[in-house]
């Protein structure tokens, strides 16, 4: 099939509209839309972009699909890749913000948001245990974790502190040879 | 318009900082709760909710709906622009240097410590969370899925979908508190 500019944000338009609960499910759908169905780039490649996308900041599935969208047509190729994952959260998200300030106070979907937000409370859960199994290699970033962790919620550190804390601690290893790391590839 | 400015700065510098997925932008609106008083921690919540059950990446959802819930529609529009751009300009330069980018020492150390902390950051509002919003009829439910966790690798929308439904039973028998 064509990698037209519109079919590109066809496709992950119609990739947008699947994805829910969360971004987690964007490779299986990835691998179907653009690897099976319309044969637009390997498998591999896209394991790579999906890879890519945990280390560098952002939205995963947004970054998966603005990698894909690159190597198909360039920037336009990324925008259009874009505009598509976003466009469906966008619409589904303005219906349903207009018609819950009706129904917020109705004691049936209170109890229903009540059960999500436990809910939700299991996937973060189980995303902190996938991100600690990636990325809590050794004592080093052991420390890191409790560091970050106990800074935010015991001092309420302002998150983008904590980042930039871990950016410069990160420029600064490469200068102590002592610590080895990185080694896991 | 300095509140479109405002929302703008917010929402990209939590594209610009956060690390590791969608869930990953929350410790950031929470922050934003505590500063700024856009909406309570409370809307928030209910705003994770359905975004974690409406179609799109969660971490689009939310900003979309925390930028409705502040300044309507054009603070939708701000808010989701903002929180994938930084996203765009970083993979399109990233795309370029491809090569280079993957095998620069400073590069992989920045990796190797920015993943562990966007995992503690995550760590700390999941804690918060739980603090904040989990009743006995809570914890029940939540034991039951931790099970359900660990004996099966399962759909994220099996959880939501129990979790709904449990809600809606404790509800009618005022067990939500």
């Amino acid at each position: 099939m064509e990698k037209t500019l519109y079919q590109i944000f066809k496709t992950f338009f119609k990739v947008g509209t699947l994805l829910l609960g969360g971004g987690y499910v964007i490779l299986p759908l990835l691998q179907s839309e653009l690897v099976d169905k319309k044969n637009w780039i390997s498998d591999d490649e896209l394991c790579e972009y999906y890879a890519l996308s945990q280390s560098i900041p952002g939205i995963i599935a947004a970054n998966t699909a603005i990698f894909t969208g690159y190597r198909l047509r360039g920037t336009l190729g990324a925008i259009s890749a874009t505009l598509g994952i976003v466009t469906p959260a966008f619409i589904s998200i303005i219906l349903v913000a207009r018609i819950l300030e009706e129904i917020i106070n109705l004691k049936f979907i209170q109890s229903i948001f009540w059960g999500v937000g436990v809910g939700v409370l299991i996937l973060i859960f189980l995303a902190v245990k996938e991100m600690w199994r990636k990325s809590i290699v050794d004592k080093f970033t052991c420390v890191i974790f409790f560091m970050v962790f106990i800074l935010s919620s015991c001092f309420k550190a302002p998150p983008a502190t904590l980042i930039i804390l871990s950016i410069f601690i990160g420029l600064w290893l490469p200068y102590q040879n002592k610590i080895e790391h990185g080694g896991k590839e | 318009m300095i509140i479109y400015l405002k929302l703008f700065l917010e929402f990209f510098h939590i594209g610009l900082f956060s690390f590791g997925g969608g869930y990953a932008t929350l410790p950031f609106l929470y922050h934003i709760a505590d500063v700024q008083k856009w909406y309570t921690t409370k809307q928030l919540s209910d705003m994770i909710a359905v975004s974690s059950i409406t179609p799109g990446p969660v971490g689009v959802n939310v900003a979309t709906f925390a930028g409705f819930s502040t300044a309507g529609i054009q603070g939708a529009l701000i808010a989701t622009t903002a929180v994938i751009l930084p996203s765009l300009i970083i993979i399109i330069i990233i795309s370029k240097l491809l090569e280079q980018f993957r095998h620069n020492k400073y590069v992989k150390s920045v990796i190797y410590t920015l993943k562990p902390a966007g995992c503690g950051l995550l760590a700390a509002v999941g804690v918060d969370m739980f603090i904040n919003n989990i009743n006995i009829c809570g914890m029940i439910l939540l034991v039951g899925l931790f099970i359900a966790s660990i004996t099966e690798k399962r759909d994220p929308l099996f959880y939501l979908g129990v979790s709904a439904l449990v809600g809606l039973i404790a509800g009618f028998f005022n067990l939500t508190g």
